[in-house]
């Protein structure tokens, strides 16, 4: 059994008053000031406001009055999270010296939890160029392997989680940058529902695709994040105004009953997944059938029908925010993210409404093809973690995206691990639902997760 | 159909349009990726039903 805790752990002890909240944070600043200079997750380390934060929730915990099971539990944003008073970059030049003045909806709700904020972490630019190495950070690596990909954007979110530096943090997903690190570094990250946790305040990608949402070391984990992100925010027009559940609920129900559906031609026929990718699927599902789920395959459109959707979404309303900069600054921006969004400029009036028309139809067939179903798998990323160094320019348009289906419907999505492949890197699956089903797919996720020896395993540099 | 194949002075031209004045080399940067790029474009631009409404439509009642 790893070392490192859990938030569902941390939270038990700090509960029966076995676990200090400064002791832990004290052992989680040392471990970043131990491993980060290898990772570069982290843009900036927040020590003091990490300390006075844990003394704060000590206090609570000697007085009775902590505030529920994120209360101490050390945690660190994405560095498109606006922190009031702290740097917020997007790691990047432009924004360098930028110092908000309000926090973030989602990262005010983490902090009246309790939590305790390590600090800054790193992301592609702007949540979407990268791997960049000619930006005023370096990028986040793979703690698996210095060597590899953490994936992206929320890349020093997935480094920090899976080195154990944090226990959760925040990542942003506009096609698929939760999911893909949680898939590259091994650990568990959700996508929730479009609307249900608040945009606002975090640096905004492409608005109609943007989602907010938590990454950890498990299934678990993630559903406490989630609680305690989670719900209305009238200053996010996308916003639901909805009771939030109980996002642990139904953990420890297991599958029986649940009806499963794979969408099998996404990592078989439009983009095939490594051979590790689609056995730990194939291990999932006898998993499933044998704890009692219905699984069958399902048909959707190709995957680079979602992808061509969701991608010129993106591209057009990230140059809709960023093209007064580009005109003026296009060298201070990084090569990926500067020469991606330019693309843009391709795309005429029409395009855009065919791409928002067809999207429609794409969440009609969606919906449609859940209906009787509770949830969906495919793959999260195609295997594991390639080279930093050798990631194409173009590679995230040459073949379509497994997780871009479930930005361009809203629908809500997890990636959890299901082992490693012959190089002894993480491989993954990804588990879709119907919108605001997060209790079930955390269900699921669960159920997974705590009847395989995967999250007993941590990156040899964690220790 | 394959979509027509887009060239450096075409492209330099769409991007100076959008206000992106940019040089040669720059442009030539770019090229590979509107390539790709135009192939989506052409499969968000296949037949659709006419009926087919924008997933964003205009709300009455704007928040």
């Amino acid at each position: 059994m790893s070392a490192i805790l859990t938030i569902a752990e941390a939270a038990r002890r700090i509960t029966a008053r076995q676990l200090s909240p400064v002791e832990l944070a004290k052992t989680h600043l040392d471990r970043i000031r131990r491993l980060d200079p290898q990772l570069n997750a982290f843009l900036l380390v927040t020590e003091e406001r990490a300390l006075a934060d844990a003394r704060a929730a000590e206090a609570r915990q000697m007085s009775g009055g902590l505030r529920g099971r994120l209360d101490g539990i050390p945690i660190a944003h994405k560095d498109i999270y606006s922190t009031a008073g702290i740097r917020t970059t997007a790691h990047s030049k432009l924004l360098e010296h930028n110092v908000p003045t309000r926090d973030a909806h989602t990262v005010k709700k983490w902090a009246d939890a309790g939590t305790v904020m390590l600090g800054k972490l790193a992301t592609h630019e702007f949540a979407f160029g990268g791997p960049s190495f000619d930006l005023p950070w370096p990028p986040a690596r793979n703690p698996w392997n210095r060597d590899r990909f953490t994936a992206g954007s929320s890349s020093g979110t997935g480094a920090a989680v899976a080195a154990g530096l944090i226990l959760g943090g925040t990542g942003s997903d506009t096609g698929g940058s939760i999911r893909g690190p949680a898939a590259l570094c091994g650990i568990a990250g959700i996508k929730p529902t479009y609307g249900l946790s608040s945009r606002a305040g975090i640096l905004p990608l492409a608005f109609s695709l943007d989602h907010a949402g938590p990454m950890a070391w498990t299934a678990e984990d993630c559903g406490l994040l989630l609680q305690g992100m989670a719900g209305p925010d009238p200053e996010d027009p996308a916003s639901v105004d909805r009771p939030v559940p109980d996002f642990t609920a139904e953990l420890g129900k297991g599958v029986k009953g649940l009806r499963i559906g794979v969408v099998r031609h996404f990592f078989e026929r439009d983009h095939r997944a490594s051979d590790a990718t689609r056995a730990g699927i194939d291990a999932a599902l006898e998993f499933f059938r044998k704890e009692g789920a219905e699984v069958r395959d399902i048909t959707l459109s190709p995957a680079a029908d979602y992808h061509a959707v969701g991608y010129l979404l993106m591209v057009t309303e990230a140059f809709a925010l960023h093209g007064p900069w580009m005109r003026e600054r296009f060298m201070d921006y990084g090569e990926l993210f500067r020469d991606r969004v330019s693309l843009a400029a391709t795309v005429s009036g029409p395009d855009m409404i065919q791409a928002t028309r067809r999207r429609r139809l794409l969440c009609r067939e969606m919906a449609a093809a859940m209906e009787n179903l509770d949830v969906i798998v495919s793959a999260s990323q195609p295997g594991e973690a390639p080279r930093i160094d050798s990631v194409p320019k173009w590679a995230n348009m040459e073949k379509p995206s497994f997780t871009m289906p479930f930005n361009v419907t809203g629908f809500p999505a997890i990636s959890i691990c299901t082992g490693f492949g012959e190089g002894g890197l993480p491989v993954a699956m990804q588990l879709a639902g119907k919108p605001f089903t997060e209790p079930t797919l955390l269900r699921a996720a669960h159920a997974y997760e705590t009847a395989m020896p995967w999250r007993a395993r941590r990156p040899a540099m964690a220790g | 159909m394959s979509p027509p194949p887009i060239d450096e002075a075409e492209l330099s031209a769409i991007l100076a349009r959008a206000g992106l004045t940019l040089t040669p080399e720059q442009v030539k940067a770019i090229l590979p990726g509107a390539a790709i790029f135009r192939d989506m474009i052409a499969r968000v631009n296949a037949p659709l039903p006419r009926e087919a409404e924008p997933a964003l439509t205009f709300d009455v009642e704007q928040g």
